[in-house]
């Protein structure tokens, strides 16, 4: 098959996609309807776009619940990254500290003249 | 489902629930708490999208991945939460999170096995077995179910994911091209050429298996 006729192809299984999923202008529509009813073959490709979709939307409506060990997992990681964030934060605020009250011990701070 | 739960989605859509006023402002008090580093304020956020996040990253990846990814989505999200602009809805924000970490453990996936289904190889679902031809009580069966995620799975990766948002997390285009941050017509396209490529995934699922089946018998 031709790239031009496998495009061609292509285009036309996504106009009767975009048809039977209702989101063809008017005239589309009509131009494609009129296929459908002459070829049998069309009429099967839109059957089995119209039984896929109902399959994705009746999966899509499903209920689906996260299982409680993502939550827990995610609530833990937060926990662990926050305690660590405060950790770091108290250990520049000891360092600096630390270091100011050394320099003022060794009389390093320079003395600021009035 | 939740009714406490946001969803986004349009009236055409699966998911009904209209994001309520309410939602969005007490995400966004959550989520100004939770980047200041109140874990309980993201624990609520957590609580309250995690079914979301779960979803999306099921019908992207299957049962096999989707947990390991949902975890790495909220991990994605503590990080960032500073960079949250809230123009945009928190659960738009997430949608983009979920999508980009299902893309990358995709990628991941996909070096391991690679599979593209060619036009000229079309064919035609046949009418569900056993006579049945309600195709919503067809679609309940388990194998079903598994062919579905297994015929996902050949779609390229950006098709794939507008298709989700289209047609089983029920957004309009607007939103999809909101959360992919493309125009709008980028997004049709996507989800055209998406349901093209699903349909022939699905018709080569399903000829391979009666193939398999006439092998064995």
């Amino acid at each position: 098959m031709s790239a031009k006729h496998q495009e061609d192809a292509w285009a036309f299984l996504e106009r009767v996609g975009s048809y039977v999923a209702g989101e063809l202008e008017r005239e589309d529509a009509r131009e494609i309807e009129r296929l459908i009813l002459e070829n049998p073959d069309y009429r099967r490709l839109a059957d089995s776009y119209s039984r896929m979709l109902v399959m994705l939307s009746t999966l899509g409506g499903e209920t689906v619940e996260a299982p409680s060990e993502i939550v827990g997992y995610a609530v833990r990681r937060a926990y662990v990254s926050a305690f660590l964030g405060q950790v770091q934060q108290l250990a520049h605020g000891l360092v600096g500290d630390y270091l100011g009250a050394l320099a003022f011990y060794l009389g390093l701070r320079p003395v600021r003249l009035r | 489902m939740d009714p406490s739960v946001c969803h986004l989605g349009n009236s055409e859509g699966v998911h009904h629930q209209v994001s309520t006023k309410d939602r969005t402002i007490e995400d966004r008090r959550l989520v100004a708490r939770a980047s200041e580093g109140d874990v309980e304020a993201f624990a609520k956020l957590v609580r309250a999208h995690s079914s979301l996040v779960y979803r999306v990253s099921l019908r992207m990846l299957g049962n096999e991945y989707a947990q390991d990814a949902s975890q790495e989505v909220w991990v994605r999200v503590w990080r960032n939460l500073k960079g949250f602009r809230s123009e945009s809805a928190f659960s738009t924000w997430l949608y983009r999170i979920t999508l980009n970490t299902c893309l990358s453990t995709r990628r991941r996936e996909a070096r391991r096995q690679k599979r593209e289904y060619s036009v000229e190889e079309i064919s035609y679902l046949p009418e569900p077995s056993g006579g049945d031809s309600d195709p919503e009580a067809a679609v309940l069966s388990t194998e079903r179910r598994e062919e579905m995620v297994a015929a996902l799975r050949h779609v390229r990766a950006e098709h794939r994911v507008a298709l989700v948002l289209r047609h089983m997390e029920g957004l309009s285009y607007a939103e999809i091209a909101e959360v992919l941050q493309v125009p709008e017509g980028t997004a049709k396209g996507w989800v055209s050429r998406g349901r093209a490529a699903l349909l022939m995934a699905l018709a080569q699922e399903r000829g391979q298996e009666s193939m398999g089946e006439g092998d064995a018998s």
